[in-house]
């Protein structure tokens, strides 16, 4: 209070002008530093990346001098010809097992992830402090962490190579628990809720007829990041399907960037895979994620202060 | 909280609150409370009990497991590696998603909403992709940064990799590039939390951009900035998949243990010796739950909630 008075009183002064225009002389200088250094900052960030999405345009041997150039549309043909033909075609698999074990786990996350936050922000239940505490420590720990016990659980139930374990523990997502607890927490207004119950809802009632048709937020940004995470993991599926007809996309690639000209050039494959294919390859595989980036783009926004907490 | 405020009686009610809620959350938390012991808690305490047991009798192992573990020729060098890298790593994560919060925070309008977009977008092509594109960049022969390769005398990616303080900076390189992006939007959002009264008070008072970001902006952004480095040194610590594919990328140049959380996967699966490889795993578990404890209590995310 004592603060902003003396603001005001300050601000009402005559002292306002003389600081704005020594404030705006100084801004002129530093704008000009400050600009430059952001968009030099951000061509270095962005002049790699050039790289990568021309490669597929160019041939290996043009690529031989380094630095950036613009190919031809034949050669980004070639090189998916190159893909399709490696191991029979197995990178539309790789990209079909993605989907299906990242589509279920994004949707068993929604399934667990809205009730649990709503009843962690708007009930009351004895042992609710500490399933917060776990939840959280949880999302904070590097799910790596888990990575080698969760495999010995799973070979010891005989479960490797299938989808089901890993479609239940991209399920168990701490992350959008907290996203729908933060959401119910601050969006849901009580009054609603007081009046379901006042209608004689039972608390279950509520949660569906009132708290889900308000919740389209939480599930979208739940969805956007499960299924991002997921599509992203690498490590747990590595582990828990080691076979290459079951893998992801993500780890597919990786046997295949292993077993290229440009890695492994005494393996004599049926197939051309140097930098320009490869590149095309690990291209397509982000398209999905950056589909659902898009799509969820107005959720994001809204949820920017939400989806601040984890990357 | 405020109807019990209004209400008066604040105890009574609640508990019988506590008594009518406990059967609907029991329907509506139950599932995800499965799931949190199957997949986080059940393979934490199967890890402990398999650490204790031999793999090849069966039978109580004792700690022996942890002595093989600890013995082993890669253990401490795959600690002291993940630690230099977290020596080189952190500062330049640390300083560099602040610096590019505070320009970013500084730089009002569609500017710096586009320089965001920018920043943010390395973060968008996680995992393989971002691994092709470190392929490329660091293949002295085709990197589109190929001159400063050659201005550094390199002519292979195994030569690049064959010197372990370059796979350091390299890897640095590359945390810092996929990390980056994600960070900067949390610590935007702390940025975005300071109120405006507090910015223009310390601009009348003569504040130029410089000595605002410097005294005003960065003190109070102090949680943001700790949950930044604990959370990436929980992380870092843990890290798997980009040593793993460099050592993939140069074949028999990169050890393939070379954090310990490759170490555990070779006791897994080359190996076989899982004992061995619960004992790791313990090992680490215990330390990033610490971590983990320090980074919920300590930095205002159980308040914030």
């Amino acid at each position: 209070m004592n603060s902003e008075t003396t603001l005001e009183t300050v601000t009402a002064s005559t002292v306002k002008p003389m600081p704005t225009t020594k404030g705006m002389r100084h801004a002129t200088a530093g704008t000009v530093v400050r600009v430059a250094v952001m968009v030099l900052i951000g061509i270095m960030l962005m002049y790699p990346l050039a790289g990568l999405l021309l490669a597929p345009t160019r041939t290996e041997s043009s690529m031989m001098h380094g630095g950036l150039a613009i190919g031809t549309w034949a050669n980004v043909q070639y090189a998916w010809r190159q893909i399709m033909g490696f191991d029979s075609g197995i990178f539309v698999v790789w990209m079909k097992n993605t989907v299906v074990m990242v589509v279920g786990g994004a949707i068993l996350a929604i399934i667990l992830s809205v009730p649990s936050g709503y009843a962690m922000a708007r009930l009351q239940f004895r042992g609710r402090s500490w399933l917060i505490f776990a939840t959280l420590l949880f999302m904070v720990m590097p799910n790596t962490v888990l990575v080698i016990p969760l495999f010995l659980e799973v070979a010891t139930v005989h479960m490797l190579d299938s989808f089901w374990p890993i479609i239940v523990i991209y399920g168990f997502y701490p992350f959008g628990v907290y996203l729908a607890f933060i959401h119910f927490k601050t969006a849901l207004p009580m009054e609603l809720v007081e009046a379901g119950r006042m209608d004689g809802l039972s608390e279950i009632g509520i949660f569906f007829r009132v708290a889900v048709p308000l919740a389209r937020q939480a599930v979208a940004l739940v969805g956007f990041f499960g299924f991002v995470a997921g599509w992203t993991n690498f490590f747990l599926p590595y582990v828990l399907l080691p076979q290459t007809q079951s893998s992801p996309v993500a780890v597919g690639l990786l046997q295949m960037i292993s077993s290229s000209q440009l890695v492994n050039p005494e393996l004599g494959l049926n197939v051309q895979l140097y930098m320009p294919e490869l590149a095309l390859a690990a291209i397509v595989a982000m398209i999905p994620v950056m589909v659902i980036f898009i799509a969820a783009q107005r959720y994001l926004q809204r949820g920017a202060m939400m989806g601040a907490v984890k990357g | 909280m405020a109807a019990s405020v209004i209400a008066g009686s604040p105890r009574v009610p609640k508990r019988k609150r506590a008594l009518t809620h406990s059967a609907p959350a029991v329907v509506l938390v139950g599932p995800f409370l499965l799931v949190l012991v199957v997949a986080g808690a059940l393979p934490a305490v199967y890890a402990l009990v398999e650490s204790l047991i031999s793999s090849t009798t069966g039978g109580f192992a004792g700690l022996s497991n942890y002595l093989t573990v600890i013995t082993n020729f890669r253990f401490l060098p795959s600690f002291g590696d993940v630690g230099l890298l977290l020596l080189v790593w952190l500062p330049i994560m640390v300083v560099g998603v602040v610096g590019l919060a505070l320009l970013v925070d500084a730089s009002r309008g569609r500017f710096g909403k586009t320089m965001l977009f920018v920043y943010y977008i390395p973060a968008a092509l996680a995992g393989i992709t971002n691994f092709m594109l470190w392929l490329l960049i660091l293949d002295p022969n085709v990197s589109p940064i190929a001159f400063f390769w050659k201005a550094l005398g390199q002519t292979s990616i195994d030569g690049l990799l064959s010197s372990p303080i370059n796979v350091i900076w390299i890897l640095a390189a590359m945390l810092f590039y996929e990390g980056s992006g994600s960070w900067l939007l949390i610590v935007l959002g702390g940025l975005h939390s300071i109120s405006d009264e507090v910015i223009e008070a310390a601009e009348i008072d003569g504040c130029n951009q410089w000595r605002l970001a410097w005294r005003i902006k960065l003190p109070m952004i102090a949680p943001w900035i700790g949950y930044l480095v604990l959370m990436n040194f929980a992380y870092g610590f843990q890290i798997f998949l980009e040593p793993q594919l460099l050592a993939a990328a140069a074949q028999g140049i990169l050890s393939p243990q070379w954090s310990p959380n490759q170490l555990s996967y070779t006791y897994a699966y080359s190996v076989g010796n899982t004992g061995a490889a619960a004992a790791l795993s313990v090992i680490l578990l215990i330390i990033t739950l610490g971590l983990g404890v320090l980074i919920v209590t300590k930095t205002g995310l159980l308040e914030r909630s």
